[in-house]
This record gives C-alpha cells, sequence and structure tokens, in this order.
C-alpha cells in the first residue's frame, strides 16, 4: 500500500500516543503525542478534562463498568461494520488542532471532521493510526516545551509538599 | 410498555456533586430522574439550547459519524435501572436494517435530542423508581434550580 498522502503535501507522519499530562492549574489535560520515526520529537495538544480521561482510559486499557462516550461510537462502528481506517491532524489555526476521521464502510471511505482529542480517542480504540501533515508538523508549537512539561509533570508528583 | 418522555431540564445536585438530567411524560404525570456527569450534562444542555458550539463536540462527532454513512438514530430507550445505574437502548436503521447498540442514558439522551429522534422509558423503570422521595427532593427546588449550567 502507498504511504497515505494529502493533496501531495507530502508524506503524512505517522504519530503515537505517549501519554496524558494533567495541567492542574487550568483543569485541562495534555496529549503527548509522539512521531513513530523519531520517538524524541513531540507534539501536544491541549484537551478537555473528560476527552484527555477518553485518551487516558485507551492508553491504560481499562475498562468502565458501562461504555463511555467513545466507547459507544466504536461500538457503532462494530454493529454497522464501518471501519476507522485513520485519523490525520489536518490544520493548526491559533493553537486550535484540526482534525479529519477517515471511516469506511461497504468499501466506501468518509471523512468526519472532529476534534483531535475524539480522534485520537477514538483511534486507540479501534487501533486506527494517528497521522500528521508535514505543514501541522512544522507549525506546531511547544517544540521547546519538554523542559516545561518536565516542569509540569514534577509540579504534580510535588502537590503534597505545599 | 414503554412511555415517551421528554427532557424536562438539567439540575445540579450538591449533595452529590452530580447532575441531573429529568424527563417527563407527555401528562407531566410522571417524572424520571437520571443521575450523570458533567461532561454529558454540558452536552445535554447545549443541545437543549441548541448552541452550536465552534468545533463539534463528542455527540456532535458521535452524530456526524452516524450521519457520515447515512446511520440514522431512531429512538433511545431507557431500559432498566439496577441499584442506580440506568441503562438504555440506541435504535438505529442502517442500510435496510435495524441495529441495537448498548449506551449509558447520558449518551443516548444527548445523542437523541441531536439527532430529534424520540426518548422511551420502560414502565417497570419508571415504577422501580420511588416516586414519593424524588417528589419531596423537587419539591424543595427553586425555579433557579432548572437554571442553565455553566459549562
Amino acid at each position: 500500500m502507498p504511504e497515505p498522502t494529502i493533496e501531495s503535501a507530502g508524506p503524512l507522519l505517522q504519530l503515537s500516543v505517549d501519554r496524558v499530562v494533567d495541567d492542574a492549574t487550568t483543569d485541562t489535560r495534555i496529549a503527548v503525542l509522539s512521531r513513530t520515526d523519531v520517538p524524541t520529537e513531540h507534539l501536544m495538544i491541549w484537551v478537555g478534562a473528560s476527552e484527555g480521561e477518553a485518551i487516558r482510559r485507551a492508553l491504560d486499557v481499562s475498562v468502565t463498568p458501562r461504555p463511555m462516550s467513545h466507547d459507544l461510537i466504536k461500538n457503532f462502528g462494530d454493529h454497522l461494520g464501518i471501519t476507522m481506517t485513520q485519523v490525520v491532524l489536518t490544520d493548526v489555526k491559533n493553537n486550535t488542532y484540526f482534525a479529519t476521521v477517515y471511516v469506511q464502510s461497504n468499501g466506501v471511505t468518509r471523512t468526519i471532521d472532529a476534534r483531535p482529542s475524539d480522534a485520537i480517542a477514538l483511534a486507540l480504540r479501534c487501533h486506527a493510526p494517528i497521522y500528521v501533515t508535514q505543514d501541522v508538523w512544522k507549525r506546531r508549537s511547544g517544540q521547546n516545551l519538554e523542559a516545561w512539561l518536565s516542569k509540569v509533570e514534577s509540579k504534580n508528583f510535588g502537590t503534597q509538599e505545599v | 410498555m414503554i412511555t415517551q418522555m421528554h427532557v424536562k431540564g438539567l439540575m445540579f445536585d450538591p449533595y452529590n456533586n452530580a447532575y441531573i438530567v429529568i424527563l417527563r411524560d407527555e401528562n407531566q404525570s410522571e417524572m424520571l430522574p437520571i443521575w450523570i456527569g458533567k461532561p454529558e450534562a454540558s452536552s445535554i444542555s447545549l443541545a437543549l439550547e441548541n448552541i452550536a458550539p465552534p468545533r463539534p463536540m463528542t455527540h456532535d462527532f458521535m452524530k456526524a459519524y452516524l450521519d457520515a454513512v447515512n446511520a440514522k438514530v431512531i429512538s433511545v430507550v431507557i431500559t432498566d435501572l439496577n441499584e442506580n445505574t440506568y441503562f438504555a437502548k440506541i435504535h438505529l436503521m442502517y442500510g435496510d436494517s435495524e441495529y441495537t447498540v448498548d449506551s449509558r442514558p447520558s449518551d443516548a439522551i444527548a445523542l437523541a435530542l441531536r439527532s430529534e429522534a424520540p426518548i422511551f422509558v420502560n414502565e417497570s423503570v419508571i415504577k422501580k423508581q420511588s416516586s414519593e422521595e424524588l417528589d419531596q427532593w423537587l419539591e424543595n427546588l427553586k425555579p433557579e434550580d432548572f437554571g442553565k449550567l455553566d459549562s
């Protein structure tokens, strides 16, 4: 199979989800993704608390007694025979990332506009690959956030001292 | 037997730090409270007030996912109440077949409101729930408790 591309803007870069970090000051979460081919290079996306927890549950493969929202979407796919083929982070404007979810049913591929948080939470459950365009990768914020992030994480660990 | 119910409103339950979605039947004779989480309450609130957020929220995405393949929500049914956990089923039409998917009532209601699909409740669920206790609880509430969520 050829590498997936979007409007010949160069091959897409595949990402994997490393972890979800708490941003305790704003009650949001940070999804930390890294390039599959260069795992030391990261992309960070701020997501809502509930969406961040949905991503975290998928990473931990933890099962809830009742299906949560993204489990339900996966169950729709399983029941109706819809396959999620990929997620692509297509754009970033004012630090807001845009994602497109690709689904396939009866041999036809369709695309759905989504927030990256929903797209990632669903992709992890459906074992679908996550890609980013080269353009978005170049324009990503937080290329120097590694140091900042490690500070946030150590601060979270140290909250009991306060 | 099932009864069609409508979403009457949302309330905050300060004792349990949770939200309650109130369902009511057409004759206003039966009422069913369902305790739900904050994100689901925000989602139901947006649908009730017809607010379209700048980016699709999770249940908007859920609806778009079904729309993309021409699957239609026919109805949702609150089917069972077990130790204060409610169970629901979402009925879908896809191709020429009907499908039934297990769901939490909060997801089912959030999706039904966006799909303009009717919400039904099994009568056994309405009977099971202690209405006297609820009536008293509701009588103590003020109209402003039915107000908007600060989402």
